[in-house]
């Protein structure tokens, strides 16, 4: 084919092109002008972006502990603003000039069409201000926003965190397309684990608006609104009432309780110590409270019962004689000759006292050393890591809550990583056989350990939500817990129990808190700090023959295991046994024994 | 001296370019004129059009021996710097296509179309020759050298600019020399695919069409069979590829047919500019006085809907001149492309003008209601740089080609 007749098809294409979208234009702009002037001068249509109010959290018994209130938030529409009016705006809201101006340039592309929230919860003086002034501030407005309340008597900061404006790098790099720039997002805790379901789903509102960009009504009758629908509430396990009290017993001590119900996995009440206010997140959170808060020598953000790993000390014997049992190394009936101190190699490892030849049962009453030092030994890395990780060491519990640790359970591998091949010695076995050296977990893992142990060897992975429910929808969300059965003899399991009861209600380190209502079963531990005073561990479960609670508390610096923990762990399960009505807490108790 | 000048250098082409930016840069002020930093959307628009502009005459005066010989490294390094924005860039709007090099946001696949074209080109050319045989292989390749960027382009999510490359492949193997029926084989199932996408009946008169064209290329009656099998099933397959794609781009495709089934999201945008170019009416409402763009909420309406403000401020006069502006650099391109005893250009020339054509075509048909929307550039209008230089570069090589028009590359 001649290049000619190439060049004369290709240009019919693009006249016929050509007069296809002038005959169009004609169209539009001769024939329907008229039409579409009116149009254009009645009816521009502006959308209004409409949040929905976050999903509630309520507590096991129904109570709302986390609430939510309206609030006016003042908006800039960064298209329609005049940056003159910054000053005059800063001055009304109570803001630094500097503040909008960052706002408004991070508002970018479409956005800018968007009214951006530069301060939350203004008051009502404010609002009249923009109303009587609304000519002249344009691009100023307000819309109603729904606020975080916490109508509680205690804090819980630590289960269910605080939601914050969502980051510029989380907005560029997010790609579902539901944030704006000032949006909330859940940060931390319950509210940012089930951020997906709390927060809802966005509405939007069409509204026709005059040439001189005022708002004339709905367009279309509000036709072609899309109503918001609410987030879905949370239905927790959390027990308010023992929310309270624990963290009243812990006071303005550092540590962490953390309560379950054994035979079901739900968190009664999780403590972490300092704790924040939760308020100082709501509205438009003042920059210094919000410094000084993530900047604290004692982080009080940190949530301790599931980001710390401590040495449990000697609340692991259980595990080791656990292991030793069903790794066959001995039995229930094997007694184990504990002189009082255990020398290897050149190190000599000491006991509180010399307690002759000895069952694991005997040695968890008394806490012998040299038995579980001998326990380790006996074990070696491979049989202590398999077995340990069994009782969920090492790995995470999968709580609800973000950021958990999965604490440091050592192995072959580990120590060969960090000391090389063969250049360490089995003598790290007999610290790590009580529970100190190398070994980190964390209160969450020790609580359902505990719990795995008081219900004959069935792990249940630990969770605070019971039910997320949608009252707009009537949706519900199924939840998972996992579960898993260990199999090991119920003698081992007779063998440990008995040695925790035996440490509360015989000759045991935690005589001090024993009770004669309710028999309570337990283990002290105290954790070696080489940088200050010990921790203080106390994991335990009530009642003996039935469990219905299992706690885990951590005492940061606090001393010996019976001194802080076993006390505040008692008086937990005492008051949740009696349904919220005892209080047995003493804290002058006398201490005799040490572990 | 004055005459001669001219012989070589494409004023045409060249006024109709700068008339295109002017107007743009009116546009672009007059869009963000209300915003608060304007001045960063109009000056840098005006700053990058002029290294452009002097880009174009450095571009223009190249031996057109080392432009064809830079093809393939222009390929090569726009497929890398595809493959780095889809690890490391920024995702806008929900497209991943963006670098950030001190502050100015750059596409690749904007400078992927130019190298895209230079690289087929390049594979084209085989000497001078104006009809050479085409083996389906080269074929296969060609179309394998568009599919790579192309799939790399849709992974960043711009669908738009996907489509783009694949526009300017079938007009390339024309002028290639592939054969009219072997194009006719593969132009008739997309026609027969959009039109049973349509209406049902436009398809079946589109076969009866088919079958008698068809007959008067005398082809061997089972390949002609084939065709007519291919047409048949493009048609039948379109609903069900249609229900593969994602709900966003099937509401963009169905608010073109129906802008009021779609008020809130895709049709949005076409009922309002429709309302913007419909009531600028003849004459305009004169510049940096049109209500809907102005006050409104056009989104985009600087870079993929800058059309809508032309129409509004400017009227049916500024529409039309900007559309006859564009036909005037295709038709530019197609002569040079027409007059060149060089391959290598006159195959560069088509692919250019193929790629003004379809932007043009697709973003004014989007603001009037005609074509989906398909989130592209207007041409030199809209504002953004990367999407500026990239038509520049083509526009400097298209005025190479009028220069060089008399030189054989071989």
């Amino acid at each position: 084919m001649k290049r000619e007749v190439k060049i004369y098809v290709s240009l019919g294409i693009v006249v016929l092109s050509v007069l296809a979208l002038i005959s169009r234009l004609v169209q539009l702009q001769v024939v329907q002008q008229q039409e579409f002037g009116k149009e254009s001068d009645k009816n521009s249509i502006k959308k209004i972006i409409e949040t929905p109010a976050r999903g509630l959290i309520i507590d096991r018994n129904g109570s709302i502990i986390v609430d939510n209130r309206p609030s006016y938030t003042l908006t800039i529409t960064p298209f329609q603003f005049d940056k003159n009016l910054i000053d005059e705006v800063a001055n009304l809201a109570n803001l630094d000039p500097e503040d909008i101006r960052d706002d408004l340039s991070n508002a970018k592309g479409t956005n800018r069409f968007n009214p951006i929230k530069v301060k939350r919860d203004i008051d009502f003086k404010t609002i009249s201000y923009i109303e009587e002034n609304r000519d002249r501030l344009r691009g100023v407005s307000y819309q109603v926003e729904s606020m975080r309340f916490y109508p509680n008597k205690f804090r819980a900061s630590h289960i269910l965190g605080y939601n914050a404006e969502v980051s510029e790098k989380s907005l560029l790099e997010s790609t579902e397309n539901y944030y704006r720039q000032g949006d909330l997002v859940g940060t931390i805790g319950l509210e940012k684990y089930y951020e997906k379901y709390l927060r809802g789903e966005k509405g939007s509102r069409l509204i026709s608006v005059d040439v001189n960009g005022r708002e004339v009504g709905p367009y279309n009758d509000g036709k072609n609104d899309v109503k918001p629908t609410n987030g879905a509430d949370l239905y927790t396990s959390i027990d308010a009432n023992l929310q309270e009290y624990a963290e009243k017993l812990m006071g303005g001590r550092r540590g962490a309780v953390i309560a379950i119900d054994p035979r079901t996995g739900e968190v009664l009440c999780l403590v972490s110590k300092p704790d924040y206010d939760l308020n100082a997140f709501v509205g438009t959170p003042d920059a210094k409270e919000i410094n000084r808060l993530f900047n604290h020598p004692d982080k009080p953000l940190f949530n301790r019962a599931t980001q710390t790993k401590y040495p449990p000390g000697s609340t692991w014997k259980m595990m080791m004689a656990l292991a030793g049992m069903a790794s066959g190394k001995i039995t229930p009936t094997t007694t184990i000759s504990c002189p009082g101190s255990l020398t290897y190699g050149n190190r000599t490892f000491e006991d509180h006292g010399a307690y002759g030849s000895i069952t694991a049962v005997r040695a968890l009453e008394v806490s012998s050393n040299v038995f579980f030092y001998k326990m380790g030994l006996m074990l070696g890395i491979k049989d202590y890591h398999d077995y340990s990780a069994m009782l969920g060491f090492g790995s995470r519990t999968g709580i609800d809550l973000p950021n958990e640790t999965k604490g440091l359970l050592p192995s072959q591998e580990y120590f060969d990583k960090v000391y090389g091949v063969n250049k360490w010695s089995q003598g790290l076995m007999v610290s790590l056989g009580i529970g100190q050296g190398e070994l980190g977990v964390s209160p969450v893992q020790m609580v359902a350990y505990t719990a795995a142990i008081c219900m004959d060897g069935l792990y249940i992975q630990p969770h605070i939500v019971r039910k997320v429910y949608n009252s707009s929808t009537g949706q519900e969300y199924p939840l998972e817990v996992k579960k898993t059965q260990i199999e090991w003899s119920q003698k081992y399991f007779d063998a440990v129990k008995k040695g925790m009861y035996l440490v509360v209600n015989g000759t045991g380190t935690a005589k001090n808190i024993k009770n004669s209502d309710y028999i309570l079963a337990g283990k002290t531990g105290t954790a070696q700090n080489p940088n200050g005073n010990n921790h203080s561990w106390f994991v335990g479960y009530a009642p003996y023959g039935d469990p219905k609670i299992a706690v885990c508390v951590l005492g940061e610096n606090a001393g010996w295991g019976n001194q802080f923990a076993a006390p505040i762990a008692a008086a937990i399960m005492v008051r949740f046994l009696s349904g919220n009505s005892v209080d047995v807490f003493n804290e002058n108790a006398k201490v005799e024994v040490h572990d | 001296m004055e005459k001669k000048f001219f012989d070589k250098f494409d004023i045409t082409l060249f006024i109709a370019v700068i008339g295109l930016i002017v107007i743009g840069i009116f546009a672009i002020y007059s869009a963000t004129q209300s915003s608060a930093n304007n001045a960063d959307f109009y000056l840098k628009q005006m700053t990058f059009a002029i290294a452009g502009l002097v880009m174009v005459i450095v571009v223009s005066y190249l031996p057109p021996r080392y432009i064809s010989s830079l093809s393939y490294y222009a390929y090569g390094v726009s497929i890398v710097l595809l493959i780095l924005v889809l690890l490391f860039g920024r995702t806008i709007n929900g497209n991943k296509c963006w670098f950030y090099i001190a502050g100015f946001g750059i596409q690749p696949s904007e400078f992927a179309k130019v190298a895209t074209v230079m690289a087929v080109s390049n594979f084209f050319y085989k000497g001078d020759e104006e009809n050479p045989k085409i083996k389906p292989m080269q074929i296969m390749i060609a179309t394998l050298m568009v599919a790579v960027p192309a799939v790399l382009i849709k992974l960043e999510h711009d669908t738009g600019t996907t489509l783009v490359m694949l526009s300017f492949l079938i007009p390339m193997f024309f002028f290639a020399g592939v054969s009219p029926f072997l194009l006719v084989a593969i132009i008739t199932p997309i026609i027969a695919a959009i039109l049973a996408f349509i209406n049902i009946y436009y398809f079946y008169s589109f076969l009866a069409l088919l079958l008698i064209a068809l007959f008067y290329f005398k082809r061997h009656y089972i390949i002609t069979g084939g065709v007519m099998v291919m047409n048949v099933l493009a048609g039948y397959s379109v609903k069900f590829m249609y229900s593969k794609l994602q709900p966003y781009q099937q509401n963009r495709i169905m608010a073109v047919f129906d802008p009021t089934s779609d008020p809130l999201g895709s049709g949005y945008n076409v009922i309002q500019s429709k309302v913007a170019i419909g009531s600028g009416g003849l004459f305009g409402k004169g510049f940096l006085q049109g209500s809907q763009t102005q006050l409104r909420f056009i989104p985009e309406q600087w870079t993929d809907f800058i059309y809508c403000m032309i129409g509004e401020e400017f009227g049916l006069i500024g529409a039309g001149v900007v559309i006859l502006l564009f036909a005037i650099i295709i038709f530019r391109l197609l002569n040079n492309a027409y007059l060149s005893r060089n391959r290598y250009l006159m195959l560069a020339c088509v692919g250019f003008a193929s790629l003004f054509f379809f932007h043009m075509f697709i973003n004014v048909g989007m603001t009037i209601g005609i074509t989906p929307v398909i989130g592209i550039p207007l041409p030199l209008v809209s504002n953004g740089v990367s999407s500026l230089l990239s038509f520049l570069l083509m526009v400097g090589i298209g005025m190479n080609t009028y220069r060089h028009k008399d030189i054989f590359l071989s």
